[in-house]
């Protein structure tokens, strides 16, 4: 039950929207849509279900051709930020509404709407109308909807935008067994970067009407293909810090706010304007040395510590996000684990494993050679 | 300086047949030179708190009173106070520059080379909105004039200063950055603020004590630290924390918890401040504090999500999910069994009933 997209072009008059976009979902996988609001995610999910006039291009389900039929004829299960429940009918008839347009006999229909009301936990809320249900609950009957006929496309279109944190994060657990369970191929939107790297087998990234990069999430993550693409994901996210990296043996020097790291970054960047990117999780701040007992000197840190003021410290859940000032007055963020230390002085040092480094004209990342991930066959 | 809230109730309404007691009986203390947070989801009653302290609502019972002197008669101009709205109240024929600097003009105006000057665009640059001081509030971006607020609250020498939601507008990076900025700021010239915001991460990072409110009651006021370790009741310990702590069902037994998990897993649990065998009570442990690999217990993993500084691992305890976090990633597959455990300084116990606390690690609540 794969999908397939290809070649997809959508422009609403001179706004291309969609510029050349294909996709494969392999039945079972969920793949994650993301970018920030207004990329064009709604607008592919409408491609895919046969309700954009505008698109241009194929969609094949399992390899076949559907490019010509309508919504009701693609075997597709939705779901919306919205819900968009019937309001006039009880959970129960609407979950039921799409086997009902197909003409399921009721035994069958009673069947496997007490089946997924139940895998959905909604089994005790199937009389109530909409107006009833709590927003969790909404969601859970719109999901169920989605599910039902055993779709072999699922399109969540952001399903769980509207409902409070608990239930989103409740949800955000529940969902990979439940669409394991629909063995369907699933395109998932949402613009929650965590909620994308839980859910995701991949995460296709849309960026000016085009995909960005789609791989699996640590790949996104910790490889992202351009700036733009990195400073999407991380809470908080990434430093960005100017540099002109100098070729030496080994890899590039980069010098950026009195860090001097050496990179195992492709040499051609040497002497080109570059971005340096380190996420805050890969800072450590410690004692100086000379600081007395306690100096720190984590394993993977690149470079001597570079002494820096701790402007604030704003706690994050169980990690600590620290304002630092070097010198010259530029900022950076770290997040560390435990409290930082406190009126003595203190430096920073970078993991220049997972350092980034990005061309500041085209964006793009300059790939280090010696990354596990990258290494080529 | 200190602001202290006595008995104040909030009533819209007061003679219909449905009064809306939006704020109850509610005490709170803020001491000269904290960063406090009202927080809370909607119809809490934070924001009915903010608008009573600022005067743009009367009080319908009790007291606030400001650096030791009654202010909840005034009128809003006369209580020293400074505000950043959630719905900014820029004034549309001023410029930025001119809204920052509008509370301070009697000081000796924006001519070059005034106090006055050199503070706004101290603040203005601060808060990242120094190239746009010329520019009218209805071309700017929601954000911007978020920023132009807050540095027009930020600028002015106040008693207090009562910020409402003052970033929520803003994207991840200046976020992050300028709640470092403005604490510090805060903290540096000494101001007294209270934040209102139904965001907790918000909270956990600028403010000093929380005021954890719903349904117009004060549930709980104290350090951020606090709340997460000693909650008085199972909406603070859930409403709290990301994931949320984990709550199972379970009931008392000679010498500990039986968790109704479908296994009857056996927890051994001080019994000094438990209720007698055989209460229903629920057990709580925060993810952070459950240590993955080794330990009592046993559970199916369900799911197992990395999200580039952390993993959540959910597992099946019988019918029930638990959630650890972990710093690393966990080398665990779905399906597979996973031991885990945690301290017994890290256990929670509520009653099942009323929700309060019983007992934090081996101390009674």
């Amino acid at each position: 039950m794969s999908l397939t997209i290809r070649n997809l072009h959508v422009a609403f008059r001179r706004n291309l929207v969609l510029d050349d976009v294909s996709l494969d979902v392999a039945p079972g996988e969920t793949l994650v849509l993301f970018g920030p609001s207004g990329v064009g995610k709604t607008v592919l999910l409408r491609a895919i279900a046969g309700v954009e006039p505008a698109a241009r291009g194929q969609v094949l389900i399992d390899g076949r051709d559907v490019s010509a039929l309508g919504p009701d004829r693609r075997d597709l299960g939705m779901a919306f930020q919205n819900f968009a429940l019937y309001p006039h009918l009880a959970a129960r008839e609407n979950i039921a509404s799409p086997l009902r347009a197909r003409g399921v006999a009721s035994a069958e229909i009673e069947a496997r709407v007490g089946r997924v009301a139940e895998l959905l936990r909604i089994s005790h809320v199937l009389d109530h109308p909409p107006r009833a249900l709590s927003n969790g609950q909404k969601q859970r009957t719109a999901l169920a909807r989605a599910l039902v006929g055993q779709p072999r496309v699922l399109l969540l279109d952001d399903p769980l935008r509207n409902v409070d944190a608990k239930l989103r994060y409740e949800m955000r657990l529940e969902l990979p067994r439940l669409l394991r369970a629909a063995e369907a191929a699933t395109i998932y939107v949402t613009q929650d970067y965590r909620e994308a790297m839980a859910l995701g087998d991949r995460i296709a990234v849309l960026h000016r009407a085009a995909i960005a990069q789609c791989d699996i999430p640590e790949a996104v993550y910790d490889a992202p293909v351009s700036v733009n693409v990195a400073r999407l994901f991380g809470d908080p996210p990434l430093n960005l810090l100017p540099c002109r990296p100098v070729a030496e043996a080994g890899g590039l020097r980069v010098e950026a706010a009195g860090l001097r790291l050496l990179l195992p970054a492709a040499r051609e960047a040497a002497g080109r304007d570059c971005l340096l990117g380190l996420r805050p999780e890969t800072i450590t701040v410690s004692r100086a040395a000379g600081g007395g007992a306690g100096t720190v000197r984590p394993a993977g840190a690149g470079g001597a510590g570079v002494p820096v003021e701790i402007v604030a410290a704003t706690p994050l859940h169980e990690r600590m996000v620290l304002l630092l000032r070097a010198a010259g007055g530029v900022e950076l963020l770290a997040s560390v684990l435990g409290e930082p230390p406190q009126g003595v002085p203190v430096v920073l040092q970078a993991d220049e494993q997972r350092a980034l480094l990005f061309d500041a004209e085209s964006g793009a990342r300059i790939p280090h050679v010696a990354r596990t991930l990258e290494v080529v066959a | 300086m200190s602001l202290v809230l006595q008995h104040v109730s909030k009533t819209y309404n007061p003679r219909s047949a449905h009064p809306v007691r939006a704020v109850r009986d509610l005490d709170l203390d803020v001491p000269d030179g904290d960063i406090i947070a009202l927080l809370g989801s909607s119809g809490c009653g934070k924001t009915s708190t903010l608008r009573m302290v600022a005067g743009f609502e009367d009080v319908s019972e009790g007291t606030i009173t400001l650096a030791g002197k009654r202010i909840d008669r005034l009128a809003p101009a006369r209580r020293g106070v400074a505000m950043a709205f959630e719905g900014y109240a820029l004034y549309p024929p001023l410029n930025v520059e001119e809204n920052i600097g509008f509370g301070l003009a009697r000081e000796g105006g924006l001519r070059r080379g005034t106090d006055t000057r050199k503070r706004v665009h101290e603040v203005a640059d601060l808060l990242e909105i120094g190239p746009i001081l010329d520019r009218r509030p209805a071309g700017l971006s929601g954000g911007q004039q978020q920023r132009a607020s807050l540095a027009r609250a930020l600028a002015r020498d106040a008693d207090l200063h009562l910020l409402d939601e003052p970033m929520g507008q803003l994207e991840p990076q200046l976020r992050a950055v300028l709640r470092g900025r403005v604490k510090a700021l805060i903290k540096a010239r000494g101001l007294t603020a209270v934040l209102v915001t139904h965001d907790q991460t918000e909270a956990n990072a600028m403010a000093d004590r929380i005021a954890v409110m719903e349904g117009g009651v004060l549930q709980q006021y104290g350090p951020p630290g606090e709340l997460r370790d000693r909650p008085v009741n199972l909406f603070v310990a859930t409403f709290l924390g990301e994931p949320p702590m984990n709550a199972l069902p379970a009931t008392v037994q000679p010498g500990g918890l039986r968790l109704e998990d479908g296994e009857g897993v056996h927890l051994d649990v001080p019994p000094s401040a438990l209720p007698p065998v055989g209460s229903k009570v629920v057990f709580g442990v925060r993810p952070h504090r459950i240590t993955l690999g080794q330990g009592r217990l046993h559970a199916t993993v369900t799911s197992n999500q990395w999200l580039g500084d952390q993993a959540h691992v959910a597992m099946e305890l019988g019918d029930r999910l638990i959630v650890a976090v972990a710093h690393q990633r966990v080398a665990a597959a779905v399906g597979s069994r996973l031991d885990f455990d945690f301290r017994e300084a890290d256990a929670h116990v509520f009653d099942a009933e009323s929700g309060r606390a019983l007992l934090h690690g081996n101390q009674p609540a």
